[in-house]
């Protein structure tokens, strides 16, 4: 299979992907430690190419990059940390 | 002329530099704080709550979510390739793609309103419990801003038909598409936060 | 001053002034109330000194806020205003009310005022802030009602900038937000609810419009920093505010018996208002390191500053402190409300209307500023008041901690009043700061009056 030329169109395929694969692990019930962490894990994959390719801060000053990364990180930081404050 | 969309004119390129204005950046910053500040909370509480939330949760349409996200992300490639198609001065595919988006983001709120009408009929509002207290004030704080973003399509898209960007001036235009960029970031969390993980 | 008409600013902030120094005096003597509870005991009791303290204070920065608007708009449009005459009729309009309503207040119980003024007909008094009589509130409206068609014809006419653009959707919203003054329903909850559109949506709102539009003018003539880059810093700050200062509402929704949802909206939104005030502080200091002229009125440029810092902390952190709803569920209504209250007043509006003063003052009267023995003096009063204030809330917070510990959380809670006993110290304390306070008004005052060699405008 050949890739699309364009990163555009190669970042909306990863993030279709992505999208059904947590749609498919949530129809199939799948619940715990390693749903939560693989769902999470897409969301902030999709996040980044966002920030990335979308909003086109792979070129933009670091401080930008770091702030819109870092909010990413921080808030899936925060919610792993009280989901599995949750689970125990 | 050049017509590769990938990677961007050279001029772009040459030193790093947002896109967009300054002012959409604070204010997307500014945006992302206060859906974070709403996640957090949502997580927190949450982690107090587990077995009511799970089980409000489970009543959810994760369907019709999953259908959400696939029209954002869609509509912000729309942008995406809009704003590049006008870059490289290709306006009938700049309108086009533009189009895209714009039909994303009206889909994304239809789908949305039917969602609402379902909960409504089910007799779930705001004070059901804590858990509908979140996804209706997470999903209608997020449907304002999709409102506002649909605003914003239209008006680049009603402006790229007259021609008012392209190589010349895309400032306008990148301005709009980062603040389109930031209702999909948000949304990216907030589907398998409170329709999916548990 | 480029336009003549714009002397008429003038008058209002002479009689800005004015109240001010009867605010502070009002306070003083509430302030020994809290203490000593019979002081004056009956002229001016509690209640009434109370009254007049929130009132004056209102009515005087609407004065600064209108001498400021006749004093910027016509700058920024590049027009003489559409009719000086008419502002000085509405001046003396508004002065009067305001002395009326006053002595309404001291001559006559409360009671008989609202019979006089006929509230029945149309019943509005008796709720915090606004207490004035109902025909005061339809004379604030008339007088509000002219002052915007002044302005606004002076807007139309001439040049738009983002500046005075900001500051005309302001004091429209100003003006619309105070028609719910005229709503007084008898269910409680919703009184209490729309009660908060004037009283929020003001000071948290459409004030903080006309605030930053302020602070930006003075900020481009003493620093000569470009305008696009002002502008861009005007609109960011503005609309942080409006975004989180509309929702944030709710943080007065916790417990009047609105929804439960309101605890969150509130909590969260209201998190969030302290970041158009940092960036506020952010915004100032950066125009000022980056200024590309020495503007000889050093006095101002420190006001400017000043307001940046003190709104930050008075309105940002001080609110902070008591905005989330689980922490508000103790200290709801006890003296760190008032700490906030006083710091945040005096950080963003009073020193924001003193800041246009002191710029345009002195222009005003023909100078580009004021002597730079005068200017001392009026530093001086500058920190004479500002450090008063953070004493006044250093007190007022330590005796709200207090009293939340003694009155609502501890095992053996006190009563209200045995509460108040043990506060006093605080109380006193405070009083002092207050003394000092009122010295530095009156040294603000006397820096007008003193002569030097002054450099033409």
């Amino acid at each position: 299979m050949t890739l699309p030329k364009n990163i555009a169109d190669r970042v909306w395929l990863v993030m279709l992907a992505a999208t059904l694969t947590t749609w498919a692990l949530g129809s199939s019930g799948a619940t715990g430690t390693w749903a939560v962490l693989v769902m999470l894990g897409l969301a902030c994959l999709k996040g980044v190419l966002v920030i990335l390719d979308f909003m086109e801060l792979r070129h933009a000053p670091l401080l930008w990059r770091i702030l819109l990364l870092g909010w990413l990180t921080l808030i899936a930081a925060l919610i792993v940390l009280f989901y599995w404050i949750g689970s125990t | 002329m050049d017509t590769t969309i990938n990677p961007p004119p050279a001029t772009t390129d040459a030193e790093p530099h947002l896109h967009g204005d300054l002012a959409i950046w604070f204010f997307i910053l500014a945006e992302l704080m206060a859906f974070g500040v709403f996640f957090i909370a949502y997580a927190v509480t949450r982690a107090y709550n587990v077995e009511a939330f799970n089980a409000a949760q489970a009543g959810l349409d994760r369907n019709i979510g999953a259908l959400n996200t696939i029209l954002l992300i869609t509509g912000s490639w729309g942008v995406v390739r809009s704003v590049q198609a006008a870059r490289a001065d290709r306006l009938v595919p700049a309108v086009r793609w533009m189009g895209v988006g714009l039909v994303c983001g009206l889909a994304f709120l239809v789908a949305k309103i039917f969602e609402y009408r379902a909960k409504f009929a089910a007799g779930l509002s705001m004070d059901t419990d804590t858990f509908h207290m979140f996804y209706f004030s997470l999903t209608f704080f997020h449907f304002m801003h999709v409102v506002l973003g649909v605003c914003i399509l239209g008006i680049l898209l009603l402006k790229l038909r007259r021609g008012g960007y392209g190589s010349h001036d895309v400032h306008g235009l990148e301005t709009g598409a980062a603040y389109w960029h930031m209702v999909d970031l948000a949304w990216i969390v907030l589907f398998p936060l409170v329709y999916v993980m548990h | 001053m480029k336009y003549t008409s714009q002397a008429v600013a003038k008058p209002y902030f002479i009689g800005a002034m004015g109240l001010f120094v009867a605010q502070v005096l009002f306070g003083l003597i509430m302030g020994l109330q809290y203490v000593i509870g019979d002081f004056l005991f009956p002229h001016i009791p509690f209640n009434v000194a109370r009254m007049v303290h929130t009132n004056a204070l209102i009515v005087w920065l609407l004065m600064g806020f209108m001498g400021s608007a006749y004093y910027l708009v016509p700058e920024e449009a590049e027009t003489e205003l559409h009719s000086p005459k008419l502002a000085l009729i509405l001046f003396w309009v508004f002065l009067i009310a305001a002395a009326l309503t006053v002595i309404g207040y001291l001559a006559v119980p409360y009671a008989t005022l609202a019979r006089i003024t006929g509230n029945d007909l149309l019943p509005t008094m008796g709720r915090e802030f606004l207490e004035q009589p109902t025909i005061t509130k339809i004379g604030i409206v008339i007088v509000a009602l002219g002052f915007l068609y002044n302005l606004s014809m002076t807007f139309l006419k001439g040049r738009k900038t983002a500046i005075n653009t900001v500051l005309m959707i302001g004091l429209w919203g100003l003006a619309i937000f105070f028609l719910f003054s005229f709503y007084n329903p008898h269910n409680l909850v919703k009184d209490k609810f729309y009660w908060w559109w004037v009283v929020h949506l003001w000071v948290e709102g459409v004030w903080e419009l006309i605030l930053g539009a302020i602070l930006a003018f003075v900020l481009i003539k003493v620093t000569g920093v470009d305008r696009e880059v002002i502008e861009k810093w005007l609109y960011v700050i503005i609309t942080l505010a409006l975004v989180s200062g509309m929702v944030g509402t709710g943080h007065h929704y916790f417990w009047i018996g609105a929804p439960e949802f309101w605890q969150w909206w509130g909590s969260v939104f209201s998190a969030l208002e302290p970041v158009p005030f940092f960036a506020m502080t952010l915004f100032a200091f950066n125009m000022v390191n980056r200024r590309r002229r020495e503007h000889p009125n050093r006095a101002a440029t420190l006001w400017a500053l000043g307001t940046g810092v003190m709104a930050f902390l008075g309105a940002g952190v001080w609110g902070f402190l008591h905005t989330l709803a689980p922490v508000n569920f103790y200290t709801h209504g006890t003296q760190i409300t008032a700490a906030h209250g006083h710091m945040a007043f005096y950080g963003a509006y009073v020193m924001v209307v003193i800041t246009m003063i002191s710029y345009s003052m002195p222009l005003m009267r023909g100078r580009a500023a004021n002597s730079n023995k005068a200017q001392v003096v009026e530093m001086w009063a500058f920190w004479l008041m500002t450090v008063a204030m953070v004493f006044i809330t250093l007190f007022l917070t330590a005796a709200g901690i207090l009293q939340v510990w003694l009155q609502r959380v501890s095992d053996t809670p006190l009563g209200f009043m045995a509460t108040q006993d043990q506060i006093s110290l605080f109380y006193w304390m405070r009083e002092v700061a207050g003394v000092v306070f009122l010295i530095g008004v009156v040294t603000y005052l006397v820096s007008f009056f003193i002569k030097g060699e002054e450099r033409a405008a």
